[in-house]
């Protein structure tokens, strides 16, 4: 019992993290239907950028913020200069993806090359510990909680509240439509590339702090499982992303808890796969985001 | 034998191989339009194959490797079965990708099963020997009574011959009537349906056959080699094969071999020479890092698929289709 | 009625739901053999839907479609298209990578050189097929008058050939019934009642036809009856000439 509660405990905090990276590629896929292989690099270049940062005695959540800013202006720089253009101009959504997967590898490569291929640590975390509801959690697990919930309900403020949010829920359900009401889709684009890509620099931190050591492989590995939560939750529905970031995360760890450690990473995977061939618009799919998915 | 004589057989044999699997991926892909990111699968299961086919029972050599199979067959039989896996896990991934999803979705479905592949097999020690992978230790296998020098050119004369009757069989099924079906079932799936076309059916006959040719370039190689693991088949190997056949030209059995030459020879392997070139060799040593040009390597080959892509994504020597002339009836 | 005096399909109650519309609400009618029938309606009439419905592309919610003879409600498309029921597509769908000729010599039926054994044994096994078939084509391209095009790549065609060469296409597959959605849609007024002339040369040879087409004139020329949808439901069958004067059609036409 005092195991289950431990594994649901390091899967809420596992699934904070997932939940932040998983948003902010569900918004970019919601935004421009483009499935953006490269994110995974991007958050390893968010956790170098982090590493740079606090090597030089920043303060780790300054570095956060540093890292998201850098990684949200790389993503926008990305969609607007390679990813736009090639879908104005017709190209394949397999072709497209092809690309992103080929961007994150000259990415992963390029951070090798000049910070080697050693596995890198943020350093000794302090030892506080917090004990709730019989979880024990260290003083990051719980920042890191606390922070993706404080991200996550400011996505939603912005969403629901403001003109940018709804103009830019429009321009994700329906692209024509919300150009015809004189909303500026291509600003509106670059601004939640933007966004997104700071989630996905803040995910990328957030997995380096709460990771004993990483290496430039960091982002891709996580990716799948963030993907599998985002595909969960439906797609381009960055709420359902939310709930499947905390499923993975917390049914991961489950797996792990209970049976041979090694397999755990499979769970994300068989999640993946059985939704994708099962029940491809998630849980939460909006009925625009099915209609896209299928051939 | 000289260290160039010996270098020059490691190449042709990397060249035969390689060229096998990038035939079976233009078959998938450039001709059929599937978008096999899993393809190391098959040439992984063909190399595992070949391995527990040709090696004796774990036992036999004191237990420190641990896998199924060990069967101790001959050479032409293990080679056998690693075309037959590579065929096995081709429609295993085929059947994956039947659901009527866009394509860059199955080709996400497709990565994802390659990575859980790699995964299950590193983990679980007593199937493949998990992580470490599997060491053949008989004597390198065709030819064995002869002088080293004799086995390794004859070797080369193997994976030559491979190559010549692959390519036979590979034109079958790119050229006539059969290849017109599959590049109709590639440029509009729905359309090839109201033609009457079976598209489930053409689906796992293609990956069935582009896994053979997978798993036979797995088995030669690991033959050659000596040994596989995991770490072999990352998914970044497909990445490789992936822009072959881009840049070679897709759809184009010619242009994706010599895409194929150009990546996997001039690229990959000629990264390694520029290790002794001075000024890089003393930035690596400066910096400690010995696979530099290796990383220069996937950058390169990166740069070049998205600049293809970009440019000119029907290749460098585009697919050209029969001619039937304006002759009167 | 014998088998040669049975319709060449018979849909009885068809219906089918699209996320709570109901596009297709039991809808009956037949198609005589060697016929042209022709399927007109306002907009959202459900007429497409029930040419997907019938041709295999949607399955239905409800009823049956019997195709010469047989029950084949729910069939996929591709096992229909064998049989002899072949569909054409309202936006042309070529193979943008193949040839014209090729986009023709694709949908010929079975074709040797698709079976395993046919794609091992190579030309010797299929060629002289393949010559008849190119022979074939040839003519179709004649009488639709893109002789001489055979090599353009299909991605590089005008709009208008496209639609030609997909209905060459569903000619060369020697359909049984044929349906066209908005075949005329896009041609010319002389290829038009060209295309009207080999329509009814070809159902004298024994082909039918269901039509959807918004061209009236069309219609009246060719269609021997007509079936009237609306709001998913047959609301009238006939004669055009007859159909125009009838109160029921005309309202649904002003009111959609």
């Amino acid at each position: 019992m005092q195991l289950l509660i431990e594994a649901i405990g390091f899967g809420i905090a596992a699934g904070a993290v997932l939940a932040l990276g998983a948003v902010g590629f569900s918004v970019q896929f919601g935004m421009s239907n483009i499935l953006n292989i490269t994110y995974g690099s991007l958050m390893t270049l968010a956790a170098y950028i982090g590493l740079f940062a606090i090597d030089r005695g920043v303060n780790p959540w300054a570095a956060l913020a540093l890292a998201g800013i850098a990684v949200g202006i790389a993503s926008v720089a990305l969609h607007r200069w390679l990813l736009a253009p090639l879908a104005r101009r017709g190209t394949r959504p397999f072709a497209i993806v092809i690309v992103t997967v080929s961007a994150g590898i000259v990415l992963q490569y390029v951070i090798v090359a000049v910070a080697g291929p050693d596995a890198q640590s943020y350093g000794e975390q302090s030892g506080q510990t917090f004990h709730l509801l019989g979880m024990i959690m260290s003083a990051s697990q719980v920042t890191i909680i606390v922070l993706a919930t404080v991200l996550m309900l400011g996505l939603h403020l912005l969403l629901t509240r403001t003109t940018l949010g709804r103009a830019m829920r429009a321009t994700s359900s329906n692209r024509i439509l919300a150009q015809s009401c004189g909303i500026d889709t291509d600003l509106i684009s670059d601004v939640a590339w933007l966004i997104s890509g700071a989630l996905c620099g803040a995910a990328g931190v957030a997995l380096a702090i709460t990771t004993v050591s990483f290496d430039f492989s960091i982002g891709p590995i996580f990716l799948i499982p963030m993907i599998a939560a985002a595909v969960l939750g439906g797609i381009g529905q960055p709420y359902g992303a939310m709930v499947g970031g905390l499923v993975v995360g917390i049914a991961t760890e489950l797996a792990a808890a209970f049976s041979n450690p090694a397999y755990s990473e499979v769970v994300a995977f068989g999640i993946l796969i059985v939704m994708l061939l099962v029940r491809p618009r998630g849980l939460f799919g909006a009925a625009w985001a099915t209609r896209r998915l299928m051939a | 034998m000289g260290a160039w004589e010996f270098y020059a057989i490691v190449l042709l044999v990397y060249l035969g191989t390689d060229l096998l699997a990038a035939w079976g991926l233009n078959l998938e892909f450039g001709v059929a339009g599937i978008a096999n990111l899993a393809f190391i699968v098959t040439i992984a299961a063909g190399a595992y194959a070949y391995a527990i086919f040709t090696i004796g029972p774990p036992a036999a050599s004191g237990s420190f490797q641990e896998y199924v199979g060990g069967f101790n067959l001959p050479f032409p039989v293990a080679i056998a079965a690693g075309a037959v896996a590579g065929a096995a896990a081709g429609i295993v991934i085929g059947i994956t990708g039947l659901k009527r999803l866009r394509q860059d979705y199955q080709a996400m479905a497709m990565l994802v099963v390659s990575l859980m592949a790699a995964t299950i097999v590193s983990a679980d020690t007593p199937f493949l020997n998990g992580n470490a992978g599997l060491v053949i230790l008989s004597t390198f296998a065709p030819f064995s009574d002869q002088d080293p020098e004799f086995q390794r050119w004859a070797y080369v004369g193997i994976v030559l011959l491979a190559c010549i009757g692959g390519y036979f069989v590979l034109r079958r099924f790119t050229t006539g009537p059969i290849g017109r079906t599959l590049r109709a079932m590639r440029d509009d799936e729905l359309a090839a349906q109201a033609i009457g076309k079976d598209i489930v059916g053409l689906r796992l006959m293609v990956q069935g056959v582009g896994g053979a040719f997978g798993g036979l370039s797995g088995a030669l190689l690991v033959a050659f080699i000596s040994g596989w693991s995991p770490s072999a088949w990352a998914y970044v190997e497909t990445l490789a094969l992936l822009t072959a056949v881009i840049v070679g030209g897709m759809g184009n059995d010619r242009g994706v071999s010599f895409g194929m030459l150009l990546i996997g020879i001039v690229i990959l392997q000629g990264v390694q020479f520029l290790n002794d070139v001075p000024v890089l060799k003393s930035i690596e040593e400066q910096l400690n890092r010995t696979a530099l040009t290796q990383d220069l390597g996937w950058i390169v080959l990166g740069t070049l698929t998205i600049v293809f892509i970009w440019l000119r994504p029907q290749g460098i020597f585009p697919e050209r289709r029969p001619k039937y002339g304006g002759k009167p009836s | 009625m014998t088998a040669a005096t049975r319709p060449i399909l018979e849909v009885q109650d068809l219906v089918k739901n699209y996320g709570g519309v109901h596009a297709v609400d039991g809808v009956s009618f037949t198609v005589e053999r060697g016929t042209i029938t022709g399927l007109i309606g306002p907009n959202g009439a459900g007429k497409s839907t029930a040419l997907n419905v019938i041709g295999g592309f949607l399955s239905p919610g409800g009823g049956h479609v019997i195709f010469d003879g047989e029950e084949v409600t729910g069939q996929p498309m591709h096992r229909l298209a064998r049989r002899g029921l072949v569909r054409t597509f309202q936006l042309a769908r070529v193979f943008g990578g193949l040839t014209t000729m090729e986009n023709l010599l694709a949908a010929a039926p079975s074709q040797r050189g698709e079976s395993v054994l046919g794609i091992l044994a190579g030309k010797a096994y299929w060629g002289e097929q393949e010559r008849r078939l190119v022979q074939e084509a040839r003519e179709l391209l004649a009488t639709f008058g893109m002789a001489g095009k055979e090599d353009e790549y299909a991605r590089n065609l005008s709009g208008g050939q496209k639609r030609a060469v997909e209905t060459m296409r569903a000619l060369m597959m020697k359909p049984k019934l044929l349906l066209l959605d908005e075949p005329m849609a896009g041609l010319s007024p002389s290829l038009s009642r060209q295309l009207e002339h080999l329509f009814l040369d070809l159902t004298a040879g024994g082909l039918s036809m269901l039509l959807v087409e918004h061209g009236l004139d069309t219609i009246d020329r060719i269609c021997g009856k007509v079936v009237v949808m609306a709001q998913g439901k047959v609301l009238s069958e006939g004669r055009m000439s007859e159909l125009r004067t009838r109160r029921e059609v005309q309202d649904a036409y002003v009111i959609g």
